[in-house]
């Protein structure tokens, strides 16, 4: 990467043109604009512009008001809440793959790498076998991310110190057995009962999203999305050799875990309400380093508009399309797999051209 | 000499009586799948797995002992309604036999020692091929139309060796089909109701479509239309899509324990649709077994129906015809309690033209 070639000087400068960011994150911003009002304005149930935005303009002047028409309650009560939550899990997601991959050190990765997507959806399935919502979903949701993370820090912690290889392959076994708990609660549901529960909210939806779910999981994205960027010094030094890093005052153990957790804190909140959603974190980044380079600094923002614009937009069309409710991790994958192995073999093709 | 032939005709004779009614005695026919099943003689140890049947077989049998293992949500359903109330027993039949999704348990069948499983078909080999593997005779069932239920019942009722039961059951659905048809054929699309039947509705939502569904053959059969033909068969929707119906009926399912129409009343957007606000929000009645699926109650799910959703036509006679019912059906005589239970009056006795099913 061409920050280790160029040293502590490739690290300060930036490596794109301060025209082409610009463009790039007023085209971003406005790229999320048009999705966000794409968002709230269509929808199975038809309602005029004007009248969306009379009843948006209403809203802000009075929040508390008691909406009495079915189209002011289909606007401000199930497409604005369920709009932001896309867009904010979206960014969140995002920027959280942005930032595994760049303490990777390889592009290739993303929060289902760790394992914690399919430990927090496991915590799900039980608890939905058990008859659980509400906040205590939500709770058993995210502790159980975190459960799959701590399990991945004790198998790949040897001699005091974890390498790469070993944290990704301990991802993949913790990933793999929670995957098979989840296949086992599926197993064990009743079909008339939770089970299409279980496995419609596994596939990923935005579908059940309230103002009330958005609040909850809200600040675990908030914070982690706004601690994340505050780590973008330190993610560009992660992606430097470690001894390197080091010698740059940085203590990549610490900081690896540190982005780890605040990763687990995102897809935690971001699966107890809304199923798995995958694709996002190994895509979006691929896409914004197109366009803004390496360098964590634009990186991050941009991967946050970039994913906080393109699930929005899937969500509506997931809504829209047909009739039925098309689960999201269906058009997530059907977009994202091919997108993501023309990168592939993109990146290897450099690789191996170097 | 004489005497040895007479006595010789005599046990000849005797013999050739009493091997004719065994031969008599073996039953075989062709199953939903085309395949061949032969008994040697009436079914004396059945296990049913897919969920309707446990109930039709207590019925056409008119009671439990040849009935020995069944679906847990079968099981569910008699220990929830009125036909644990019937037949208490049945409470203790093993329900092990299989998981809820079909998937039997060979196992556990074959501890149970059945001469006949009924099983579904149409469905895959996972299901029937451990079962025929294990020399078990099974009889595969298809699901969907009126026809294929009364296709199956018949089968049920020869196996059991009781055709003259299904007669008589074939014989009353005949009759109520006919009655309810020649009413609405001719109703235009117009003047029939949107009606939604929600196959779930706690923690997601799923509309039943048009497209092999019995719901949607007997909504359009007592003078409705499906709100939602679109969708082929049972398909997850939101709210909006089902604002955008604007249903004028809607119908809940008896799977999801605890479901009360409150499920409809408290959420913001589908407590404005049509049928919320008519208060023409009904649970499907929970009798002998659920009556939205196909099974031995139908005909009076259609007349339920076709009160509520042609009031101005159809003006059953319901708690009559259920009590003629459950004593042709299970011998049992209802108390006006057990039908309020059954239609569930407690939660919806005060919506929309229910009064025709008060007790007066």
């Amino acid at each position: 990467m061409s920050a280790s070639n160029e040293g502590l000087a490739g690290v300060a400068r930036l490596s794109v043109p301060v025209s082409r960011l610009v463009a790039t994150y007023l085209g971003a911003i406005a790229l999320l604009a048009l999705t966000l009002i794409a968002g709230i304005g269509v929808g199975r149930y038809g309602v005029d512009p004007t009248r969306i935005f009379a009843i948006i303009g209403q809203s802000i002047a009075d929040p508390v008001r008691e909406l009495g028409e079915v189209d002011e309650r289909i606007v401000i009560l199930v497409r604005v809440p369920r709009v932001l939550l896309a867009a904010l899990c979206g960014a969140a997601l995002a920027i959280s793959g942005a930032a595994l991959q760049g303490v990777f050190r390889n592009p290739l990765v993303s929060p289902q790498v760790l394992g914690i997507s399919q430990g927090a959806a496991f915590g799900g399935a039980m608890a939905i076998l058990f008859g659980i919502w509400g906040l205590p979903l939500l709770a058993i949701v995210f502790l159980s991310g975190l459960s799959a993370l701590a399990l991945v820090g004790f198998i790949a912690r040897i001699n005091g110190r974890s390498e790469i290889v070993t944290v990704i392959l301990s991802g993949m076994i913790v990933g793999a057995m929670f995957s098979a708990l989840v296949s086992l609660a599926q197993f064990l549901a009743d079909p008339n009962g939770p089970l299409p529960a279980i496995v419609y909210w596994l596939m990923g939806s935005f579908a059940s999203t309230t103002w009330e779910r958005l609040l909850i999981a809200a600040p675990g994205l908030a914070i982690g999305m706004i601690v994340l960027w505050g780590l973008r010094f330190r993610l560009n030094i992660l992606s430097l050799d470690e001894a390197e890093a080091r010698s740059l005052g940085a203590r990549p153990e610490l900081e690896r875990w540190l982005v780890f957790a605040l990763v687990a804190f995102i897809v935690g909140s971001q699966v107890a309400v809304s199923g798995i959603v995958g694709w996002i974190g190994l895509v979006i980044p691929h896409a914004a380093r197109l366009l803004v380079g390496h360098d964590h600094r634009t990186l991050l923002p941009a991967s946050m508009l970039l994913g906080a614009a393109y699930l929005v937009a899937v969500d509506t069309l997931a809504r829209t399309m047909t009739a039925a409710e098309i689960p999201l991790g269906i058009l997530t994958a059907l977009v994202g797999a091919p997108v993501f192995a023309v990168l592939l073999r993109n990146h290897y093709r450099e690789r191996s051209g170097r | 000499m004489n005497r040895t032939l007479v006595r010789g005709l005599a046990a000849a004779a005797l013999l050739v009586g009493t091997a004719l009614p065994a031969c008599a005695q073996e039953i075989s026919f062709t199953d939903q799948e085309g395949r061949a099943v032969s008994l040697a003689g009436p079914a004396e140890r059945i296990v049913t797995i897919p969920m309707p049947m446990a109930s039709s077989v207590i019925a056409i049998d008119g009671g439990t002992e040849h009935l020995v293992g069944m679906n847990p949500v079968s099981k569910a359903a008699i220990t929830e309604g009125i036909l644990g109330k019937i037949f208490a027993e049945s409470r203790d039949i093993n329900d092990a036999v299989t998981d809820a999704n079909f998937v039997p348990n060979v196992e556990a069948l074959a501890a149970v020692d059945p001469d006949l499983v009924i099983q579904w078909g149409g469905r895959g080999g996972d299901l029937v091929d451990p079962i025929t593997n294990a020399g078990l005779t099974t009889m595969l069932i298809l699901y969907g139309t009126e026809e294929l239920t009364r296709g199956y019942m018949g089968m049920t009722a020869a196996a059991l060796g009781k055709p003259e039961r299904f007669a008589e059951h074939v014989a009353w659905r005949d009759e109520v089909m006919k009655e309810i048809e020649a009413r609405t054929r001719d109703i235009p699309e117009g003047d029939r109701p949107k009606v939604l039947h929600f196959g779930r509705i706690l923690n997601g939502m799923t509309a039943s479509g048009s497209g092999n569904n019995y719901t949607d053959w007997y909504i359009n059969l007592v003078g409705g239309q499906n709100a939602a033909a679109e969708l082929d068969g049972s398909k997850p929707v939101n709210a909006e899509q089902v604002a955008a119906w604007d249903p004028d009926i809607i119908t809940l399912n008896n799977f999801e324990p605890g479901l009360t129409v409150q499920a409809v009343y408290d959420d913001p957007v589908l407590s404005l649709t049509s049928a919320a606000r008519n208060h023409r929000v009904y649970r499907m009645p929970l009798g002998g077994y659920r009556w939205d699926p196909p099974n031995q109650e139908s005909p009076l799910t259609w007349m339920w129906l076709a009160n509520l959703v042609h009031p101005e036509l159809f003006q059953f006679d319901l708690r009559a015809e259920m009590k003629a019912a459950y004593k042709t059906l299970y011998n049992y005589d209802l108390s006006e309690a057990d039908i309020d239970g059954v239609l569930w009056m407690d939660m919806q006795g005060d919506a929309a033209n229910y009064d025709a099913f008060k007790a007066r």
